[in-house]
């Protein structure tokens, strides 16, 4: 999978907006939406949120995970777990990519939320390389991982099953080499 | 005629149409033009770009145009002259006029279905009033026929003292008639003499953005620099830039409450747009700060750096300011911080000493990021480099392309580009400055000075461009003016000459008015070009939107000029 298309899935994330116009309700596949009116919050999908907020229809509210103390504490939790701790959001890092990066003006101390972001991920991209390492190097036959995001594993999917398809083969070869039998090419 | 409501008579009658934007060559318009198509963007009108450098290219524009578009956007061209004739449009095509080229031409406010003007109804307008210029033809001709089925009507014995009456008040009528047009031509004579530039077309546009409420900080710092644009190129007066500064700079105030609160401090990625009183040393944040200072026409011209006593003075005035010159001729951004912090008072008063007034000038900068600061002046440099770069295979629309991207925040690559062209312009103008001076290349003619750049001069293919040669004329001029010992010389405007085009014999030739400290700038030189090509019958192409520059062929250049001479004698 490619992070663009994780991106894309983040998108439908809700967050709330603060209209400047005033529309009534909109229907759309996904579900309904609306009614817009000046100055009253209301709920909607990220992607249609970026869209007002470039087109300066619109005031978005961070959510509430999105804030220094909060987040100072989910990095302090999950620098003393070994395991991976409970998540803010599903899609945290790029609802915070995003966010900050079309509407930082709306965003109180943008700079720090970013900076505590990117070392919540760093930790948990970290943890997740020592234990794949140790899955491979011990030969487990299966590993249960709670609370990974989709973003997280779609940065190891690709080399882990790759690397572990190739460890079969050269496993697989050993062991026919070692039984004398003849192997095939697979 | 003139839009009073932009709101409801521009913005709302385009908002579900195709509109076609015609942008002239100057950074003012870029800088409008940008507003508009974010405002564009935000409410999804459909619009097509056409970038035009001159009367021709309108025209070609606009017969391309007109079966598809009904609205046609002209930034910074069509006001001074009658559109309507020029271009015959059809009865439903309706022309949108944001233009700082003045006078109004009469047709043109006086129109009121086709031609809406952009323009605010300030005082130094001075537009004829209506009676003075038409006159209704039909009262003529009723009264006449009136007398004359009278005439016929009445029996013979009393016609011929009917006849007398009636020649007697026909004679009347034609007297008046003739007053009424000596008086017409000679006001419209006065009208349209000179010429000048009005409020930005930036700020305009940026004004209807406030309207709208959709105003955001890149759109105020592009009417900043549409602003600083007409400062620099000198095109308007000194007082109405300090009274728009301070217009901006109220605009500047609004938008920046928010970055002193310190609970919420904005992220440094956000732009910052500060009012600054800065030094007039053009590019000196980008460069270092001596050559900032040998190239600034002001600091250069005040000195006489082309003299070897100037180069010494200079000398004198760094020790003078205790600046140890390996500091002063390293890059800005990495001189001491020790000298950095108090630079501006530092220079200011050592300038007061040396008799260089006014060393610092009121302006905007913007900051974005860590690394970027920039100052109004020098996007303008490095847009105005982008726009005329003589690179070749670069067609005039990717010029103005670049100098277009050059204006966006997220195109910090190619504004670098720009001030480095920037700066070898500023050194190519200041050393041809240098060797006008100092080979005394400028003529007194009488009624005006005059210098030609001969074909090998270097870098004379920087001149072949209208802004980049009207910068040089004006620098020219200034450094004349303190050079010379000539009291009536000091006084005079000066007419520059330079090749444009080598292949088809072409010159390039600009005219500005006399240097003056209380100087309006008013030109007159597009009249009097426009007299002296038709009295010599030289072959001229009268095809930029500023009338005093023109396109001349070099075999006629000796004849325009002696009737120039005795034009303007």
């Amino acid at each position: 999978m490619d992070p663009s298309e994780v991106e894309f899935l983040a998108e439908k994330e809700l967050v709330k907006i603060v209209p400047n116009f005033s529309l009534d309700k909109i229907y759309l596949i996904g579900g309904d939406l609306g009614p817009f009116n000046p100055g009253l919050p209301v709920d909607v999908p990220l992607w249609l949120a970026l869209n007002f907020k470039q087109r300066q229809k619109c005031r978005i509210i961070p959510p509430d995970w999105m804030d220094v103390e909060k987040l100072e504490e989910i990095r302090e939790l999950e620098k003393r777990e070994e395991a991976f701790t409970p998540v803010p959001s599903p899609y945290y890092m790029e609802l915070t990519k995003l966010l900050l990066n079309h509407a930082s003006d709306n965003i109180p101390k943008a700079d720090e939320i970013r900076t505590l972001v990117k070392d919540i991920w760093d930790t948990r991209i970290a943890k997740l390389r020592l234990s794949a390492d140790s899955f491979i190097s011990q030969q487990e036959a299966h590993a249960k991982l709670d609370n990974l995001t989709l973003l997280e594993i779609n940065t190891i999917r690709e080399f882990l099953l790759n690397s572990l398809n190739c460890m079969f083969k050269l496993r697989s070869n050993l062991q026919a080499g070692s039984s004398g039998r003849t192997f095939t090419d697979y | 005629m003139f839009i009073t409501d932009i709101k409801k008579d521009f913005y709302e009658v385009v908002a579900n149409q195709r509109v076609a934007l015609l942008v002239a060559g100057d950074i003012d318009a870029l800088c409008a033009c940008k507003i508009l198509q974010a405002l564009f963007h935000c409410d999804h009108i459909q619009y097509t770009l056409v970038p035009v450098t001159g009367w021709q290219e309108l025209g070609t524009a606009f017969l391309e145009h007109k079966e598809q578009f009904r609205y046609f956007v002209l930034i910074n061209c069509g006001a001074n002259v009658d559109l309507l004739e020029m271009l015959q449009p059809d009865d439903d095509s309706i022309f949108f006029i944001c233009d700082t080229h003045r006078p109004v031409d009469v047709v043109n406010v006086y129109n009121d279905t086709q031609i809406k003007l952009l323009i605010k109804q300030d005082d130094d307008l001075a537009v004829p009033s209506y009676d003075e210029i038409f006159r209704d033809e039909d009262e003529e001709n009723e009264d006449d026929s009136g007398n004359e089925s009278d005439e016929g009507s009445e029996p013979s014995g009393k016609r011929r003292r009917f006849d007398e009456g009636a020649v007697e008040r026909r004679i009347e009528r034609q007297r008046v008639r003739r007053e009424w047009e000596a008086r017409r031509k000679e006001i419209l004579f006065d009208y349209e003499q000179y010429e000048y530039h009005g409020t930005s077309a930036a700020m305009m546009v940026f004004e209807l953005a406030w309207v709208l409420t959709k105003d955001t900080k890149d759109m105020l710092w592009w009417a900043i620099v549409g602003l600083t644009d007409q400062w620099v190129h000198d095109k308007i007066t000194h007082m109405k830039y300090v009274t728009d500064v301070a217009t901006m700079q109220r605009h500047v105030s609004r938008h920046s409450h928010r970055n002193e609160d310190e609970e919420n401090s904005l992220s440094i990625d956000c732009m910052r747009i500060s009012f600054e009183y800065d030094l007039r040393l053009t590019l000196y944040q980008h460069w270092s700060l001596y050559e900032s200072i040998c190239n600034s026409c002001y600091t250069c011209c005040h000195f006489k750096l082309w003299t070897l006593n100037g180069q010494k003075k200079l000398q004198e005035y760094l020790a003078d300011m205790g600046l140890p010159l390996k500091q002063v001729k390293q890059k800005f951004n990495s001189m001491d911080m020790s000298i950095k912090e108090n630079l501006r008072e530092v220079i200011e008063e050592s300038s007061n000493k040396y008799g260089i007034k006014d060393i610092r000038i009121q302006t905007f900068g913007a900051q974005f990021g860590f690394k970027n600061r920039f100052l109004a002046s020098d996007m303008v440099h490095a847009a105005a480099a982008l726009l005329e770069s003589t690179e070749k295979d670069e067609s005039d629309t990717d010029n103005f392309i670049k100098a277009l991207d050059s204006l966006s925040r997220s195109n910090l690559n190619r504004l670098l580009s720009g001030i480095d062209l920037a700066k070898k312009k500023l050194i190519a103008i200041q050393q041809t400055v240098a060797s006008c001076i100092c080979t005394n290349l400028i003529l007194s003619q009488g009624p005006f000075l005059y210098c030609y750049l001969m074909e090998g001069t270097p870098d004379v293919k920087l001149f072949s461009k209208p802004m980049a040669l009207s910068l040089l004329c004006k620098y020219l001029l200034k450094a004349f003016v303190h050079s010379t010992r000539n009291k009536r010389c000091k006084l005079l405007p000066l007419v520059m000459a330079a090749p444009k085009d080598v292949e088809k014999g072409t010159i390039i030739v600009v005219g500005i008015p006399p240097e003056s400290e209380t100087s309006d700038k008013k030109n007159f030189f597009g009249r009097a070009f426009e007299k002296a090509a038709e009295s010599t019958g030289s072959r001229t192409l009268h095809d930029h939107f500023d009338t005093s520059v023109i396109e001349l062929k070099t075999e006629d250049r000796i004849k325009f000029l002696d009737a120039l001479i005795t034009l303007l004698s």
